[in-house]
């Protein structure tokens, strides 16, 4: 279970990116949280991780306390949430299993990672996570050399091998094409579905946002304007959340005619 | 809209995995070659068990016994003096090899000179960079005699073989246009050199000159221990009588001097390459108000 | 007396500029920069004739014929040369292994906290300031005369040299990588290890395989302090003025030189 209490995030410099934002997921949801560039969404997530400290409020993960937490308790609490990004964040000159192994960094001691001995349960691990993803015919080769649809699974594959209870998902296909884009929002639903990890997902397109979301929570400048089911969902909520009319834009296809509500 | 996975995703463990790639075995050649060439040429130092366990030790009562540094003595022996002296002979080097290189390095370019003249004098300046310094220093020793001038030019020379590499590599990345219009319009060769490349490629090379000077300086520090001038020979016979509080004296001023230079250069190099904005007049006319400023300045 | 200028009789509206005035700030600079060599080349001994006597120099007949016996004599020349070349490799090998958990630590990407990173780069500027051959000069009468002070010095040089580089190299990195590292909950080292170091390894081996060339001709020149290797031999023949035999080996050492040049030319080219 995820709680936020009161949470605020100050950045130097000034900028508020959050402001005061309360809320509890409970495990297994699948949630999408959608608001302008700068709205906050994706410090929400780092806060939730640790990447990005809270200034003030409570984030409980499973119980434990995620703001002020450093080294080992900092490091077991990541080790439960997988994250994916934007920009997949792959170690590109290095093969796609070097980069999935990435995901048992916190499981196996650090001179076996250093020098590349892995155990072979962690291997079987990632040949797993990368078989869920449907690329483990691409484990060996190098990063630089997949679509970016392909590193994106490759992410996923990375968070996967961390066996998470939380995965967090920055803008995941903000740099896909449409096709690729409704792919991996699919594998997503998937992994959801079929192991019950909780799923929180930053999404620009709206229209994404009402095929797959499930329960929406919407930023604005930084404060919790909507938490609610997709179904409550439509464009003038969105008005509100974005504070002005919804843009060809904001929306992945073309005409948006394949926007439907639904999960 | 179907997932490509509901093609590809089968139950985990029944689709076909890549095997290891051979690359692997590279690297172990590789890193097993290295270490049978660091045994190689460690067995043949002749390192005897006794000097590595002495080794810490040494170095530990040499350090304690160079402090508190010793800067009376060697002041008086003329050790700021000798400073200065390393200083100026990395500079007049570097003047020498600045004036050398630069028509060279034209010469040397691609952009402005055919292969036939361009191949014979980076086979110059490769024949010159496999001197090092010290050495060239050595022999200009024996023919100029004792004294700084023998130190600078040797400078001069092995640092101009180096400067017209860089340089020369500076001018063949120079952008054409500016050269096509001089030719398009009916310039001659050396119009098109002189105002289509050089302002283009003189901010880059100055910097390349500042480097050199810097490491120049430390060249210099060093021609003093085979007496071509310099603060090197301080050290050296500091060392000789194992006045140790003398050599950490000695030793700081130099490190003073490195790291001064090095400040110094690496900013004037910073300021050419990132170039001024502000117009001439402004900046003459905001130079002579702070001059006067400063000149007149009621002393209260 | 600044009229606007009418549109209709000028044909870009503008009045001409004047030409700027050289700045002010630049013949200043210029001056001094003039004056400057002047003094240094006054104090540094500077002759005008030097210039022409030194090629005219009856001492130049020293170096003229070579001897070839001795220098192709294996004893003399090719033994030493091969000490020197083992003191170039030991000194890399060393230096470059310890150079790269110094870099990490020393750059502002990876480093673990500030004040190792303040400490680390501070003890390394002021390494590097220190010229190579005075500290071997210093390590050789510490430790002892010969290759060993000649190998510690040079290893200490490689070290300074590896790191400047390579520390700016992870300094550009992407940092994206080590980001999702961390995310994964994995020690500080170990992120570094899997996020940034298969970024930048290339880049390692490349400046290193520079390093490697620099040591070789370092080498050469740590045997005139006593720091063994070739350097030893041409010291002791200078003594004795056999510049007939110094120009001999100096032509054998250039051969090497650029053998070892060109195989490292092609290493970075094939890895960067």
């Amino acid at each position: 279970m995820i709680e936020f209490d009161s949470v605020s995030v100050t950045y130097r410099g000034g900028v508020h990116a959050l402001r005061d934002v309360s809320l509890t997921i409970d495990d297994g949801e699948f949630v999408v949280i959608v608001g302008l560039s700068g709205a906050g969404k994706s410090t929400l997530l780092r806060a939730l991780n640790g990447l990005v400290p809270a200034t003030s409020g409570s984030i409980r993960v499973d119980g434990t306390e995620v703001v002020g937490s450093k080294g080992a308790e900092l490091r077991n609490v990541r080790r439960k949430i997988g994250m994916i990004f934007q920009t997949f964040n792959l170690a590109t000159r290095t093969t796609v299993m070097n980069n999935v192994l990435m995901g048992r960094l916190a499981s196996v001691p650090t001179w076996r990672s250093t020098l590349g001995f892995w155990p072979a349960a962690d291997r079987e691990i990632a040949f797993e996570a990368l078989e869920r993803v449907g690329i483990v015919d691409k484990a060996y080769v190098r990063a630089s050399n997949l679509s970016g649809g392909q590193q994106q699974r490759v992410g996923i594959a990375r968070a996967l091998a961390q066996q998470p209870s939380v995965m967090l998902a920055d803008e995941p296909v903000a740099a896909l094409d449409p096709v690729t884009s409704h792919q991996v929002m699919e594998d997503l639903q998937r992994i959801n579905r079929e192991l019950g990890i909780t799923t929180l997902i930053n999404l620009h397109f709206l229209d994404l946002a009402r095929r797959y979301g499930r329960r929406l929570i919407g930023l604005r400048d930084g404060e919790l304007v909507f938490d609610g089911d997709i179904a409550d969902v439509d464009d003038e909520t969105f008005r509100e959340i974005y504070g002005r009319a919804i843009t060809p834009d904001d929306l992945l296809a073309m005409d948006g005619s394949d926007v439907r509500p639904g999960g | 809209m179907t997932s490509v996975l509901d093609e590809t995703a089968a139950p985990p463990g029944t689709a076909e995995r890549p095997p290891p790639p051979s690359s692997r075995w590279w690297r172990i050649a590789v890193a097993v070659a290295i270490a049978v060439a660091f045994a190689w040429g460690y067995s043949g130092l002749g390192i005897t068990v006794d000097q590595l366990r002495r080794a810490p030790g040494n170095i530990w009562t040499i350090m304690r016994l160079s402090w508190p540094p010793d800067f009376g003595t060697v002041i008086e022996r003329g050790a700021i003096g000798k400073v200065f002296e390393s200083v100026y002979i990395a500079w007049t080097g570097t003047v020498i090899a600045a004036v050398l290189s630069l028509p060279l390095a034209f010469l040397a370019s691609n952009n402005v000179v055919p292969r036939w003249v361009r191949i014979p004098i980076r086979q110059l300046f490769i024949v010159v960079r496999a001197f090092p310094e010290l050495i060239l220093a050595t022999i200009f020793l024996a023919v100029v005699g004792l004294g700084p001038w023998a130190g600078a030019l040797a400078l001069g020379i092995a640092s101009a073989g180096t400067l017209g590499k860089w340089s020369s590599e500076s001018i063949e990345e120079v952008p054409l246009g500016p050269v096509e219009a001089i030719d398009a319009s009916g310039g001659r060769w050396l119009s098109g050199v002189r105002w289509g490349i050089l302002p283009q490629v003189f901010p880059v090379i100055v910097a390349h000159w500042l480097f050199r000077f810097e490491i120049n300086v430390r060249a210099s520090a060093i021609f003093g221990l085979i007496g071509a001038g310099g603060i090197g020979g301080e050290i050296s016979s500091q060392v000789q009588f194992r006045n140790w509080e003398n050599v950490l004296a000695v030793l700081l001023m130099v490190i003073v001097m490195v790291l001064t230079i090095d400040g110094i250069s690496g900013a004037v190099r910073r300021r050419i390459l990132a170039g001024s904005t502000r117009s001439s007049s402004d900046a003459n006319r905001e130079l002579l108000g702070n001059l006067g400023g400063f000149l007149t300045r009621r002393r209260s | 007396m600044a009229d606007a200028p009418s549109d209709a009789a000028e044909p870009s509206g503008a009045v001409r500029p004047r030409k700027p005035p050289l700045q002010l700030r630049t013949i200043l600079i210029a001056a001094g920069l003039a004056a400057a060599t002047v003094h240094a080349a006054r104090q540094s001994g500077w002759e005008w004739g030097s210039f022409v006597s030194v090629w005219s120099n009856p001492l130049w007949e020293r170096f003229w014929p070579i001897d070839w016996d001795f220098v192709l004599d294996r004893r003399n020349v090719l033994d030493p040369l091969v000490e020197t070349f083992q003191i170039a490799i030991v000194a890399t090998v060393i230096g470059c292994a310890l150079a790269l958990p110094v870099s990490f630590m020393m750059s502002q990407l990876t480093t673990p906290n500030r004040p190792t990173y303040i400490v680390v780069r501070s003890v390394m500027n002021v390494i590097r300031a220190i010229p190579d051959l005075l500290l071997a000069v210093i390590l050789v009468a510490a430790v002892s005369i010969g290759a060993f002070g000649g190998a510690i010095a040079l290893t200490v040089f490689s070290l300074a040299v590896l790191v400047k580089l390579f520390s700016e190299t992870i300094d550009s990195a992407d940092p994206r990588p080590l980001e999702a590292a961390l995310a994964t909950g994995g020690r500080h080292s170990a992120a570094v290890r899997a996020g940034v170091f298969p970024e930048v390894f290339p880049a390692y081996v490349a400046h290193s395989a520079y390093v490697f060339e620099l040591n070789v001709r370092a080498s050469v020149v740590i045997g005139l302090v006593g720091g063994g290797g070739i350097g030893r031999v041409i010291e002791a023949q200078r003594q004795f003025f056999r510049y007939d035999r110094i120009l001999g080996i100096l032509i054998v050492i250039f051969v090497i030189v650029a053998v070892i040049e060109q195989i490292s030319d092609y290493i970075r080219r094939r890895v960067l």
